[in-house]
């Protein structure tokens, strides 16, 4: 028997549909793609190689995300990490600079990047559209230039590799773990002891400040699934080598942003000028430099992507970063980003970007063709902003 | 703390031209504490103009502002918020992507702690005093956590109005805070209007509704043309309160007449 009060908080969380939702549809694409290849799609290399090809789309999303949620876009991103990817390749084969000094340059210049967009669109007013296709074409322009005379670059440097294809480290060890990854493990573990000592955190303060609180049982089952969801990563993972050093790069960064897009005031002020830029503006937040640092932080993410993105193909190839503005796009609205501005999360178009590579992933295992994946791809991308559109709608 | 009785607010000689039109001709205006002011006019009477000097939204050309008897300076609308001075307006200047808390507390944000370049939202004591705030005001919204795109019309209002009440405003500016409003909804925020009354706060309402005006002020202010025209306790019936308020509005009658005594004197007999 379901008792009253859990009964009302379920609808309440029915109400949370559009957050859920996206989770659900992650859930049921698993299962289907597990079950369809016959175990292939959960075993831990797969999944390692997914989340490896999905992280530097991922990280692009996150700033897309933002840059969406004060009501621009930024078409320049593909092909400025291309080129900042170049810049890497040419730091490193060709100019001897050191890898210490090679990243935090790329790092730089795709900050400067980012600002010039931000100039563009809060001093001169230009639509960000319009400004960000200038970039797309522009700096399509300096990475032929730049890989004009070498065409390629293959990189050697083996630590810059391994930020793409490299493991975080293992304590050597045998026993009843020895076919697992033990530091992934033991990270797990730390994970899950931190989102529970966070959750429970979280409904105590709220308690303590007299709200209300979702009932006990409702709060025990979401502790439940999200442990699970830990410990299932974890277990997936350290069955092959371990956390790959792309993941903990995403995920340092997810944590970041999720952190600073809901918990402090800048993020509250870049929601507020999505919302209603006027009313932000009259309270005396500056769109100005809220949108120097939303383009600002993209630039500098898109500086991370292109870096990723070398690193995992070991090389700068001429068309680098081709189309990855739109991936990135996509994944955001497919995570709930609203188009008109003001909503979305970060988390949200993780999701977003896993739900993108996990379709692809499954239909390369099943052997689909390259032109069903882009009409699946299509079909996935309506229906969630369409679900998007009729879940606001109704409220 | 200043005697009650004495100006809150006094405007003196305010002027203020737009290109070619002189918009405000030299507009006095003095707001007592504790009272209701409307101030009412037809189109271009210079009573948006006034209050977006007063607000900070306009300089003006010439003439003083004064708070609590002091000379002030207000040269942006952050000014004049930390003067006390808050405006409710007309298009609410709510974000509806956030909730009420968020809204009250829009660009005031508490802080708990700071990490770098960052400053962590203190959301608890905001709650608190978010629905301390609206329980205060006697504003029914089922839980601050709310969105304000989830809200009526009403309820939108009446956050606007609570957040201007939240930071010890001395003054509060309504633009005009009944018009976009259903008739029952009205009643609410005539009723809210009251109550900031009732808990000490001096407002100026800017109204096409004159049976609001008569309903919640203390004292009326007719603008026509860029020059104050009647400035007077409001009393009477509320017929009579219409008739003698349009014939100001129209120009029919002028109290401040500037060219001969016997004029107005005549116009007033009309």
């Amino acid at each position: 028997m379901i008792s009253q009060p859990f009964r009302s908080a379920l609808k309440d969380q029915a109400r949370n549909v559009r957050d859920y939702g996206m989770y659900v549809a992650l859930v049921l694409i698993i299962v289907i793609f597990e079950i369809w290849t016959k175990g292939v799609f959960l075993s831990s290399r797969n999944i390692g190689n997914l989340v490896t090809s999905t992280s530097y789309i991922a990280v692009l999303a996150i700033g897309m995300t933002l840059v969406i949620v004060i009501r621009h876009i930024d078409l320049s991103v593909g092909y400025l990490a291309g080129a900042l990817g170049a810049v890497a390749g040419l730091s490193l084969e060709f100019w001897h600079i050191p890898l210490a000094a090679a990243i935090p340059l790329v790092l730089a210049l795709g900050l400067l990047a980012g600002l010039l967009t931000g100039f563009l669109v809060a001093q001169m007013r230009i639509p960000a559209f319009v400004a960000t296709l200038a970039g797309w074409l522009l700096y399509r322009g300096v990475l032929q230039l730049l890989t004009r005379s070498t065409g390629s670059i293959v990189i050697q440097n083996n630590t810059f590799n391994a930020i793409g294809n490299g493991f975080i480290p293992d304590i050597p060890h045998t026993g009843f773990l020895g076919g697992l990854h033990l530091v992934t493990l033991i990270l797990g573990v730390l994970a899950i002891i931190f989102f529970v000592w966070h959750e429970i955190n979280k409904r105590r303060n709220t308690v303590s400040f007299q709200f209300e609180v979702t009932p006990a049982s409702i709060f025990l089952i979401r502790l439940g699934i999200g442990t699970l969801a830990i410990a299932g990563i974890t277990y997936i993972f350290s069955g092959y080598k371990g956390l790959s050093w792309a993941a903990v790069i995403l995920a340092v960064i997810v944590l970041f942003y999720a952190y600073v897009s809901t918990q402090t005031t800048i993020g509250r002020h870049i929601f507020a000028v999505g919302g209603n830029p006027e009313a932000a503006q009259l309270n005396g937040i500056s769109i100005k430099k809220i949108t120097f640092l939303v383009f600002g932080s993209m630039g500098f993410l898109t500086a991370v992507s292109g870096i990723m993105y070398a690193s995992w193909l070991r090389s700068a190839t001429t068309i680098a970063g081709q189309g990855q503005e739109l991936d990135a796009i996509a994944a955001a609205f497919v995570g709930g980003v609203a188009v008109s501005g003001g909503v979305g999360r970060v988390t949200g178009s993780i999701i977003g970007a896993l739900v993108i590579a996990s379709l692809t992933n499954g239909m390369n295992l099943l052997g689909f063709d390259i032109s069903i994946q882009y009409i699946v791809r299509a079909l996935v991308l309506a229906a969630a902003v369409i679900f998007d559109v009729q879940t606001r709608r109704r409220k | 703390m200043t005697e009650a009785g004495s100006p809150v607010v006094e405007m003196r000689n305010i002027k203020k031209s737009f290109a070619a039109v002189q918009a405000l001709k030299g507009v006095d205006l003095a707001l007592i504490r504790n009272e209701v002011l409307g101030l009412v006019g037809d189109n271009a009477a210079g009573k948006s103009t006034l209050m977006k000097v007063l607000s900070g939204a306009y300089i003006p050309d010439e003439g003083e502002i004064l708070i609590d008897g002091a000379k002030v300076h207000v040269s942006s609308p952050l000014d004049a918020r930390r003067l006390g001075i808050e405006m409710v307006y007309q298009d609410l200047a709510l974000a509806n992507n956030l909730d009420v808390t968020a809204n009250i507390f829009l660009g005031r944000e508490k802080v708990s702690a700071k990490l770098g370049p960052f400053r962590v939202l203190d959301n608890g004591h905001m709650e608190q005093e978010a629905d301390r705030l609206l329980e205060r005001l006697k504003i029914k919204i089922p839980s601050v956590r709310l969105l304000v795109e989830r809200l009526s019309g009403g309820q939108r209002q009446s956050v606007a109005i609570a957040r201007a009440m939240a930071f010890n405003s001395k003054v509060i500016i309504m633009d005009e805070p009944t018009a976009a409003l259903s008739v029952a909804t009205i009643s609410q925020v005539l009723d809210l209007i009251r109550e900031l009354k009732a808990q000490g706060a001096s407002v100026i309402i800017i109204s096409h509704r004159l049976e609001d005006i008569y309903s919640v002020g203390d004292r009326l202010i007719v603008m026509r043309l860029g020059r104050k025209v009647r400035d007077t306790p409001i009393t009477g019936t509320l017929d009579e309160f219409r008739e003698s308020v349009v014939a100001y509005m129209i120009g029919a009658r002028d109290d401040f007449a500037p060219v001969s005594p016997a004029a107005a004197g005549q116009a007033g007999a009309l």
